[in-house]
């Protein structure tokens, strides 16, 4: 089981790969995050920056090298790469410091190639996660600072898929650095008695990064493919190493495969699809073995937790072949599941469409007078389109409209917004052949 | 034939901040492009500069460290391609990837000498 897992996960590292210029997608992005793991636990924590600038200077160079001539075996050429710049690195601090402190400079390099082994270069990755995660940061510096150390973002990428300015994304991350130094927090794991405390955390992150990739609020692009393929890459991360593994890790790593089997077909030439117009023959069929596996593997554990429903929710849209054969009574008893766990009104939204879809009109109108659409916040827009739907199917195409009209100001995301100005065409047209 | 020098001109990368998913991207056109004009048979050479370097001025031979003009004016890089005519050098020359970054390409014909 474990080798079928291992293989399964190593093929859905290539899922999109096109091997354009031989060259593995992602290759810089995913060794930079390596090269600042390795180097961080090197060179210590406190030496980030230096450690930061080196490593994009790295990549500088060789785009520019590589320009005319690939190498051989460009991952290879990148180790090497970063090695050299390890002695590089330890030249420089040692000069900062002054004679006293020194790092032994022999003894030093002969280790240099030990950090670079396969499993040590795994270990630093998921040190660093931990350090992503740690209390003292606020949840949007955890979010800046996992993109940047860990994913190997910009700035400007991490300003772009968070919505935020450019300016905001340095604050954060300055104050992240500031921290790592003020309180000396090192590369290491929380202590044995942290972990589970800590892995919330990590979930937590994980999740919002998958969230904002899947249901990115990025105008002109839907989904932003590479925060959804970041969050998957860490949970696989997580998960190679046993002592992490719990059944929320597998229940979210399952909702992410769910999801994101469905990626493909959310964006059509000419906007977003819905759930109900997919074409489900292009829902990518082995990420949703994947996700079932890891579905089964979550039960085995003893914790529950959120992960496990919203998995469970996933799997039922996925489990329909066709959109009316969704068991809807099913889903609906676990999202009532959910809201005894975690009442929020964007839950009882989600029951108010199902409502809708059943045509079980009065609950839904009942969820929907229960939301308090200001807690929805950059949701809104799904809020009223939901009600503008309510008032289509029950005949009230006037405040059919309103509704529409309202959700489409408040879409922020030109997909979206596409989409619902399609629907209030198809309203308007109802509402003229009323009359 | 003739031969023509193409000078790559601004979009520094250094200073764009580029990340190096970007970097990545930005390379694979490049490699592309070169690939291109191989096989169509017309590259005959070029290289990437270093943003820095020095300066020797003048009958003293003042020598000055450093980058010497603004980003946007910095020269980063040339190919030379044979063609019949500028026109067609500018046609090779639309596939230069940074124009996005505003960058500019030049284009310049280099003298041939009689032996």
């Amino acid at each position: 089981m474990i080798w079928a897992e291992r293989l399964r996960l190593e093929k859905l590292c290539n899922l999109t790969d096109k091997n354009e210029y031989q060259i593995v997608d992602h290759l810089f992005r995913h060794q930079y995050g390596k090269m600042v793991a390795i180097l961080s636990k090197i060179f210590g924590l406190s030496n980030l920056e230096l450690i930061e600038d080196a490593v994009q200077d790295t990549f500088l160079r060789a785009a520019l090298k590589w320009r005319n001539e690939l190498p051989e075996n460009p991952e290879a050429w990148l180790t090497q790469a970063a090695k050299n710049r390890a002695v590089d690195l330890l030249r420089q601090i040692n000069a900062e410091k002054g004679r006293r402190e020194k790092v032994f400079h022999g003894a030093i390099t002969l280790q240099i190639n030990e950090y670079f082994l396969d499993h040590e270069v795994a270990d630093s990755q998921l040190r660093m996660i931990f350090v992503a995660c740690h209390p003292s940061f606020t949840n949007e510096e955890q979010i800046a600072f996992a993109l940047k150390a860990i994913s190997g973002f910009s700035m400007k990428e991490i300003a772009a898929a968070l919505l935020q300015k450019e300016e905001t994304i340095k604050k954060r991350l300055v104050r992240a650095r500031k921290k790592i130094q003020d309180l000396n927090i090192a590369l290491t794991y929380p202590a044995p008695n942290e972990i589970q405390e800590r892995m919330s955390g990590v979930l937590q992150i994980i999740y919002l990064i998958f969230n904002e990739g899947f249901h990115s609020t990025k105008p002109g692009a839907l989904i932003s493919k590479d925060l959804c393929g970041e969050a998957i890459r860490l949970c696989k991360l997580l998960l190679i190493k046993e002592n992490f593994r719990s059944g929320s890790l597998y229940a979210l790593f399952a909702l992410q495969c769910f999801h994101a089997s469905r990626l493909e077909s959310k964006l059509g030439s000419d906007g977003i699809i819905d759930l109900k117009q997919q074409d489900r023959s292009q829902w990518y069929i082995p990420l949703i073995i994947l996700g079932n596996d890891a579905l089964n593997k979550s039960m085995e554990y003893n914790d529950r937790s959120i992960y496990h429903i919203e998995a469970a929710i996933a799997s039922e849209h996925v489990k329909a072949a066709k959109f009316d054969q969704t068991d809807w009574a099913q889903i609906l008893k676990l999202y009532e599941e959910m809201y005894l766990l975690m009442p929020s009104d964007h839950i009882l939204l989600s029951m108010a469409s199902i409502y809708l879809q059943t045509n079980a009109f009065a609950e839904a109108k009942l969820a929907l007078d229960r939301i308090d659409s200001d807690s929805m916040n950059q949701r809104r827009y799904l809020f009223h389109g939901c009600r503008a739907e309510y008032y289509e199917k029950t005949g009230d195409a006037i405040n059919a409209l309103q509704e529409i009209d309202l959700a489409i100001e408040l879409c922020s995301n030109k997909h979206e917004q596409q989409y619902l100005r399609t629907k209030r065409k198809k309203i308007a047209g109802k509402d003229i052949s009323n009359k | 034939m003739k031969e023509f020098m193409m000078i790559f001109i601004g979009a520094n990368y250094e200073e764009l901040g580029l990340s190096p998913e970007q970097l990545q991207e930005r390379m694979g056109k490049w490699f592309k492009w070169g690939d291109k004009m191989q096989e169509q048979g017309v590259l005959r050479g070029g290289a990437a500069l270093h943003s820095s370097g020095k300066r020797i001025t003048g009958a003293d031979r003042v020598v000055s460290d450093g980058t010497f003009v603004e980003s946007k004016e910095l020269v980063g890089g040339y190919y030379t391609v044979a063609a019949n005519s500028y026109e067609e050098v500018a046609v090779i020359a639309e596939d230069y990837p940074d124009y996005d970054l505003g960058g500019t390409v030049e284009i310049r014909e280099i003298m041939q000498f009689d032996r």
